[in-house]
């Protein structure tokens, strides 16, 4: 890793602190769960530290002594069990205790995390990678749960029984227990230090590895291209070198984890001989009995695997806390785009559906306009065509009147009212619009049409299909209506898949249509179909079509014509062919037949 | 070579290191043995009231010697075979990636590159662990086990030592039985998060959809079913878990309970010394791991056994396309080819891709395919170089049927344009000299001039040394195609095949690209797939294909003439380009 990155890290990890203390208000719902994982945490541990007593217990007042008793024995055996049995039932509780709290505390950091992401307006989405936030989602979320869960149980339990331990070895004689405690530090010290050493190795390990894994990716993909060009033996020499320095790593981790591991395992018997000289001295001078000696070399034995642990959860403190903060991050980004106060109360199907256009401006940086001062007005039912040049600002339009953008000027209004005071939920339902390509989910067909919404039946799931003339279409499917559409709905063809977003928007039954080039993939029988169904669609509502074509506009009420971000034109065929203007040069272009058979390359 | 085969000779080849490696695990096992031992005898002493300060003090360093010596002894074993097994990963990986590198077309085509992934990465990691971890736990595991058992039978008490064991017995069981359990949950749990993590992608794919029909709330509940979906999965697997822990430390409480009541009688009626008794709850710790290993390497051997069996079917497959007896070396190619094709249909076809393809080109002269998404164009280009191999007979180059030339001899003389573009994510520069590495820098400029993508390139932070994908470099569509012509270019074959690939680069580029291969190419053979028609308006010959057949073919003004679909498509086109542009 180089340099910058690690003062990057460490950056991100001083902000992952208070991230992480943004993070605790959601576990304050569950705090007297984690109250009840502490005191069984202790349960567990007394019954831990408990064991080397009872055994010298049973030495020296039983077994090891002037007057042996057997009857004790028994009795301290019968403890010893339950002692055990307790602290493995606390234990056992306390695990399904602090999941069970901890998995609802990530569930809700979830919740609010992907509802958060939701709210955003689009400009949010613009500037940042789906795979970015789905990690912020799953993975940081997950690694945040470490926190909640095996940091929280390192820090009691580790911390507890070493505090236990130390305490039970003060009790028996102080000290002794006053000589292990240099212990303590070293432990601590080649603890830490190996850890970091460890840590690194094994990130190396890692990057070369996913360097293997993605070198494997890319060639398999493009094994093809490596054998027609003959290339076999570069790319062998090339993963050879990826392969091997991974080889190295690997090895390279493995010794330092032999070394770390085998490092601490020496230590604890050196710990142990010193116990036995320091301690065997005392047994010598009467200072201690020999049962006392016994529990000293069991503690000291039980002391090394919670300072281990503890220093193991250093990491995960660590990778929590940069996860905490690219979680906090994503909180912290308001909605650009809120709904006013008081929204104006509205029910969606008694929207008329008049739309106007108020001096707009817009940009999606304000510096560049795509939309200068637009003005237009759209009558309750009427037909529109918006067309011009690529860039010309015809998408900017739609996404202005959806409001996934505002305007830096003017203002649109819905049946008069500006549609800032609408809720944003009721415009969407007032306004339906159907894209270029088509965002398909997991799920069967029906699904599909309906959103995955409960209020939509099968009868209007099927009715919405038939309209648009997908019904026949889609009961040819191996399971009709029922048919598993797979990732992007591969499964499906670009007409297929796009008769079914017709299908959802005549589901969902907007007062407002927008058709965003939507009929540019489908061959001319498919196409033929939708644009009858369309139309019956169309008759009831308000439609606005960014064409593609000019023969789908060619009937339309009012046709915009924008060039370069302004309104140049508007009226119908007739009349922008008669003002021979760009539509009318437009038109002339595309000749007369053009757009009513399939236009697509065979 | 197989996968068990591989295996063999590398053990075969490495038997002394692993002799070394497992003997220095043995003798740490019977050093270790000694710890308790030497503390019991200590104990003998001091109860016997025989030992004075210094005595203390050798037994303190005898401790101390035993201590450092076991961990040494295993440290050395632990890491050498550690080492050899993480070599033996080196060689499988090596294999497998050299094994896919001679393997069809044909095989790829019914394999997810993720599932081939998944055995280079997981199985072969798998059969890793079982030759370093699992190899190293099995001999610590038998070896201290027979050590204590020598050591508890000898110095303490066989009746004791058999009868403490019980409870312990049940520990290698419990964990065979229970083990795959909690791998099954941690599997569930595995894709109960991949479940969340796809709902999300979709999801924030779709976000303009869910917006505007303000379903936002719906897909909140169908990432809330998925969220709980995941906890209840954790939770399931947290409760097998902690019951695994359970019962591994209430089996050796039983068993260390029966040793301090048995033990305690022992001692007591003076069968055993108090020495004796304090070493032997100490061997007892050393049962319950060796015990507790077995059952964990059972399980871990019968998935590294499931996992050879994988990499061996992998590695078992032989590729379809070879070279025959004597292959013919090509010298001099001129480009001429002949196809005379019955039919061609896929292994896993149910009918024929292509049926009575026939046509001859002369060296130089330029073949335009042309038809619906389907309809054979791409099956037939990829007969020529024989990604998919033609039947015998059918296809010739130069006079010789393509399965008698050399494989290597009939790639060299293609140069190919994929569909998609396909490039590595090297450099620029390295991308378009990937047929030649030893191309210079003057040969990469010219090859992108001519594919019309020099000025893009030029414009890149690092020009030709811009590595695709990092720091936020990605290419267009028409600029990844446009790169991929120019790796053809430089490649300068006799032949060219250009797979539609063309498709999402502008008119105007176009234009310049096919005058440019109208000059270089002037000599060569060239083969272009194109949706749009102006892009093999200059054929020589087109061929018009649907389902597989020739429907139309002649020159293009031939082809008008005959006003046929070539020739409405032709007329449509024209018209669609000019809204267009």
């Amino acid at each position: 890793m180089s340099t910058m990155d690690s003062s990057a890290d460490r950056q991100r990890r001083k902000a992952g602190v208070s991230s992480l203390g943004r993070l605790l208000p959601y576990a304050k719902p569950y705090v007297w769960q984690f109250a009840l994982v502490l005191v069984l945490v202790v349960i567990f541990n007394a019954s831990t530290v408990m064991q080397p007593y009872l055994v010298k217990v049973a030495i020296d007042s039983d077994i090891s002594t002037k007057h042996p008793n057997y009857h004790g024995v028994l009795v301290i055996a019968l403890i010893y069990v339950g002692v055990v049995i307790i602290g493995v039932a606390a234990n056992f509780a306390q695990t399904v205790l602090l999941q069970n709290a901890g998995q609802n505390v990530i569930r809700t950091i979830r919740l609010s995390l992907f509802s958060h992401i939701e709210r955003q307006a689009m400009r949010f989405f613009d500037t940042r990678a789906v795979g970015r936030l789905v990690t912020n989602v799953s993975n940081d979320t997950e690694t945040v749960s470490q926190f909640f869960t095996n940091f929280f149980l390192s820090l009691i339990r580790d911390g507890l029984s070493i505090i236990m331990i130390v305490v039970a070895m003060f009790e028996l004689n102080g000290r002794i227990a006053l000589y292990c405690m240099v212990l303590i530090p070293i432990i601590f010290a080649i603890s830490f230090g190996f850890r970091g050493q460890l840590r690194r190795a094994y990130q190396t390990t890692r990057t070369r590895l996913s360097n293997v894994n993605a070198f494997l990716a890319e060639n398999l993909a493009g094994m093809r291209i490596i054998q027609i060009f003959h290339q076999e033996e570069r790319q062998s020499r090339a993963f050879e070198e990826l392969n091997e320095s991974h080889r190295q790593a690997n090895v390279y981790e493995y010794r330092t984890s032999v070394w770390f591991n085998r490092a601490f395992e020496v230590l604890g018997n050196i710990a142990v001989a010193a116990v036995v000289w320091m301690g065997g001295g005392a047994v010598l001078k009467h200072w201690i009995a020999f049962g006392t000696l016994y529990a000293f070399i069991r503690y000291i034995q039980q002391f090394f695997q919670p300072i281990n642990a503890m220093t193991q959860q250093w990491n995960t403190l660590q990778s929590s806390m940069v996860a905490a903060d690219r979680i906090g991050q994503v909180l912290a980004v308001q909605p650009e785009i809120v709904d006013a106060p008081e929204p104006v109360k509205v029910n969606p199907e008694n929207v008329r559906g008049r739309i106007e256009f108020h001096h707009v401006t817009f940009g999606y940086q304000p510096e560049q306009p795509v939309l200068r001062d637009i003005n237009f007005v759209i009558e309750p039912g009427q037909f529109v065509g918006v067309v011009g040049a690529t860039g010309a600002g015809k998408s900017s339009v739609m996404s202005l009147l959806t409001r996934f953008y505002e305007p830096q000027a003017g203002d649109i209004t819905v049946d008069g009212i500006s549609i800032r005071a609408y809720a944003q939920a009721d415009l969407h339902r007032i306004i339906g619009i159907v894209q270029q390509d088509v965002s398909l989910f997991t799920g069967t067909v029906a699904d599909n049409i309906r959103l995955f919404r409960e209020d939509i039946s099968d009868a209007k799931v099927h009715e919405a299909a038939e309209i648009v003339g997908a019904d026949a279409l889609i009961r040819r499917l191996p399971n009709g209506y029922a048919t598993q559409l797979y990732g992007k709905g591969s499964n499906l063809s670009a007409g297929e898949r796009q008769l079914i977003s017709f299908a959802r928007i005549v589901a969902l039954n907007p007062r407002i249509l927008i058709l965003d080039e939507a009929t540019a993939s489908l061959d001319s029988q498919t196409e033929e179909l939708v644009q009858r169904g369309l139309h019956t669609v169309a008759e009831a509502r308000t439609t606005m079509v960014i064409a593609h074509r000019l023969s789908t506009i060619r009937r339309a009420d009012n046709i915009l014509v924008l060039d370069k971000g302004r309104l140049v034109e508007q009226g119908t065929h007739e009349q922008l062919v008669a003002a021979s203007g760009l539509y009318a040069m437009l038109d002339a272009e595309s000749g007369v037949e053009a757009g009513t058979r399939d236009t697509r390359p065979l | 070579m197989s996968a068990k085969t591989l295996m063999r000779q590398f053990l075969s080849e490495n038997k002394w290191a692993y002799v070394i490696s497992i003997l220095a695990i043995i003798i740490s096992n019977f050093i270790n043995v000694q710890f308790p031992h030497i503390l019991g005898r200590f104990t003998n002493a001091l109860e016997a009231h025989r030992l004075n300060l210094h005595d203390v003090l050798v037994y303190a360093i005898l401790l101390f010697v035993v201590g450092v010596v076991y961990v040494q002894f295993y440290a050395i074993g632990q890491y050498r075979n550690g080492k050899l097994g993480r070599e033996f990963e080196y060689l499988l990986r090596r294999r497998l990636f050299a094994h896919w590198e001679v393997l069809s077309t044909e095989y790829f085509r019914h394999k997810s590159i993720g599932d081939l992934l998944n055995h280079a990465m997981n199985d072969i990691r798998q059969v890793r662990e079982a030759l370093s971890g699992g190899l190293n736990i099995l001999t610590n595991a038998v070896f201290l086990l027979l050590a204590t058992l020598i050591m508890t039978f000898t110095t303490v008490s066989m009746k004791l030592t058999v009868v403490s064991m019980i409870p312990l017995l049940f520990i290698p069981l419990f964990i065979v039985w229970f083990g795959p359990l909690i791998r099954t949950s941690s599997r569930q749990v595995q894709e109960a998060l991949s479940d969340m993590s796809d709902l999300t992608e979709e999801s924030l794919s779709s976000i303009r959809l869910i917006k505007a029909t303000a379903n936002e709330d719906v897909e909140t509940e169908r990432f809330r079913a998925k969220v709980d979906h995941i906890v209840h999965q954790q939770l399931t697997l947290f409760r097998r878990s902690a019951t695994f822990q359970a019962f591994i430390p209430t089996m050796s409480s039983i068993s260390f309970a029966i040793a301090l009541l048995y033990g305690g009688y022992l001692t007591l009626s003076h069968q055993i010394q108090l020495g004796a008794f304090v070493a032997f709850t100490l061997y007892i710790g050393q049962l319950v791991q060796p015990l507790q290993q077995i059952g964990f390497v059972i399980n871990n051997f019968q998935r590294a056994s499931a996992s050879l069996t994988r990499l061996q079917v992998l590695l078992d497959e032989r590729p379809s396309i070879t070279d025959c007896e004597q292959p013919i070396e090509l010298g001099h190619v001129r480009g001429e080819i002949e196809v005379n094709l019955p039919s061609f249909q896929y292994a896993d076809g149910q009918v024929p891709a292509l049926r009575d393809i026939r046509f001859h080109l002369m060296p130089g002269q330029t073949l335009g395919i042309v038809g619906r998404t389907g309809s054979g164009k791409t099956t037939l280009v990829n007969l020529l170089p024989r990604i998919f191999d033609p039947p015998a007979g059918t296809i010739f180059l130069d006079g010789h049927d393509i399965r008698d030339i050399r494989l290597e001899a009939l790639r060299q003389s293609i140069a190919y344009v994929p569909q998609d573009g396909f490039l590595f994510s090297t450099s620029v520069g390295e991308n378009i000299s990937f047929g030649d590495a030893n191309a210079s820098r003057e040969q990469i400029e010219e090859a992108a001039k001519a594919a019309q993508v020099y000025d893009d390139i030029a414009s890149f932070p690092d020009g030709f040394d811009t590595v695709i994908g990092e720091r936020g470099v990605t290419l267009s569509g028409g600029q990844r195609q446009r790169t991929a012509i120019a790796r053809a270019f430089l490649k300068s074959a006799p032949i060219l095949i250009l797979d539609d690939s063309l498709s999402a680069v502008d008119m105007r580029t176009e234009k310049r690209i096919i005058e440019e291969l109208e000059k270089v190419r002037q000599h060569k053979t060239t083969l272009i797939i194109a949706h749009r028609l102006s892009a093999v308006r200059h054929a020589d010959l087109i061929l018009v294909l649907e389902h597989g057949e020739i429907v139309e073919r002649g020159t293009h003004d031939e082809l008008i003439r005959l006003d046929g679909i070539y020739a409405k498509t032709y007329h449509m086109q024209q018209q669609g380009e000019a809204l267009r542009a």
